[in-house]
């Protein structure tokens, strides 16, 4: 179609975004009603069209091993779902720096291959073009290209991780184990080789389980070996789904690691541009000779200074793992309340909330390290 | 059984309460995109420049929610 015939022919879309409208009021509309369809209608273990009955979630604030066998070696620091995720991403990330971006910079071509990986490199320069204007605008010529390896490492890092875990099978597949003895469990049902969770088949707590752990719990002691909860029988019938693959970013540890290279980095960055004086940031004495009274009021300032420097650490921890568990727990919660349509929107606004955490997490750390390069009395080397 | 009873019934309120928190976010945001909104309308050439700084702002103002929202979590599910 020519640009002639575009200036020529309006656009027809009056007619169809009434089929739009439609189909978008209809889908609102199943969503509500589907979970009743599928609940009250077909008998236990069977579907319309694979939906099954949702199940609300099993919230559980630490990761899990990745593999039901890793509960049955004892003494092990497990590999943890959280773990398996982040490898997962790591790889994919240096799939598309080795095939997608090093190809395009090796060619070195004004313009770069065109199709499916020109595009992505596109976007991809786009991205750290933007990433790169920020990191000039705040950390000037001379600290730029140094603080800028960390900041667009920690935002493609983090935006991978973030949607990385929106990918639907992600969370919602993994082993069964035996559901805690105050909770529901569930039955497994075998549809052809894979087996499902129905949200039909709650079952009430589980009394024996929950009697073994109240002994446990009397006694004072931790429970031995996660065995207990390990469930070896095919068909599960009083079990929970612990996913084998896990945001990173619902996980504290990874959080915390994050935020702690943040803030390790601002160090090491104050000390390379201002050299050890840098630390009279955090006991100020250079003042309390010459003027008693204010040098003491410098002295509990920079005090401060110190205590607010274990505090982004905290809010840079808490900040990301609090966006993204809450943001899993919506999702789940919605997701167990209707079966479609409705959860795809609340993945919108996930997309676009992963991106942004990533971005002010990388920002944040931006503006910590320029902080840090420059002299506190404005003096700026 | 009751001493358990009670546990969970003080979780739940701990919960609740801590959620509280959040109203303060609230009012943070509003604050946040009502000085940015009118940033924009005086000088909409910098639009893009504020609406960065913007974002920043919202996340620190959001960060306090956060807290009481990580904090009810860890009351709830730990």
């Amino acid at each position: 179609m020519s640009g002639h015939d575009h200036a020529h022919a309006p656009r027809r879309v009056g007619f169809w975004r009434w089929i739009w409208l439609a189909a978008m009021i209809g889908a609102a509309v199943l969503a509500f009603y589907a979970r009743g369809i599928s609940v009250e209608a077909v008998p236990l273990g069977q579907t319309i069209w694979g939906v099954f009955a949702p199940v609300p979630p099993a919230v559980i604030l630490p990761s899990e091993p990745a593999w039901a066998g890793l509960y049955l070696i004892p003494g092990l620091v497990p590999f943890t779902n959280t773990m398996a995720s982040a490898t997962i991403v790591l790889v994919l990330i240096a799939l598309f720096i080795f095939l997608v971006v090093q190809p395009a910079v090796r060619g070195n071509d004004l313009v770069p291959p065109s199709g499916f990986g020109g595009g992505l490199y596109h976007l991809f320069e786009m991205g750290v073009e933007w990433l790169w204007n920020t990191a000039e605008a705040a950390a000037g010529h001379k600290w730029a290209p140094r603080i800028f390896p960390f900041t667009a490492t920690i935002f493609l890092l983090v935006l991978f991780i973030n949607l990385f875990g929106l990918v639907p099978i992600h969370e919602t597949w993994g082993y069964t184990k035996r559901a805690h003895g105050t909770i529901p469990g569930y039955q497994m049902i075998a549809v052809g080789p894979a087996q499902f969770i129905d949200g039909r088949s709650a079952s009430e707590p589980d009394e024996e389980l929950h009697a073994i752990e109240e002994k446990y719990a009397a006694a004072g002691e931790e429970i031995p070996s996660k065995a207990l909860y390990y469930h070896e029988a095919a068909p599960c019938p009083h079990c929970e789904v612990v996913p084998t693959l896990r945001r990173a970013s619902t996980d504290l540890s990874f959080t915390l690691a994050l935020a702690l290279i943040t803030v390790i980095m601002v160090q090491v960055f104050g000390v390379w541009s201002l050299g050890i004086g840098y630390f009279t940031k955090f006991f100020n004495l250079s003042t309390i000779i010459d003027k008693p009274f204010f040098g003491v009021i410098d002295f509990i300032v920079s005090l401060i200074e110190l205590i607010s420097e274990f505090a982004k650490i905290l809010s840079l921890t808490l900040r990301l793992f609090g966006n993204m568990f809450a943001g899993g727990l919506l999702l789940t919660i919605i997701g167990s309340l209707t079966v479609f349509f409705v959860p795809g929107l609340f993945v919108g606004l996930e997309i676009a909330i992963g991106a942004i955490q990533a971005y002010v997490f990388s920002a944040l750390a931006l503006t910590f390290m320029s902080q840090a390069t420059v002299s506190h009395h404005g003096d700026g080397h | 059984m009751e001493t358990e009873a009670a546990i969970q019934l003080a979780r739940f309120i701990g919960a609740g309460l801590a959620a509280i928190g959040v109203a303060g976010a609230g009012a943070g945001i509003g604050t946040v995109v009502g000085g940015a909104v009118q940033a924009m309308s005086r000088n909409p050439d910098f639009t893009g420049t504020i609406q960065t700084n913007m974002i920043l702002g919202i996340a620190f103002a959001e960060s306090t929610a956060i807290f009481a929202l990580a904090i009810a979590f860890i009351i709830l599910f730990v």
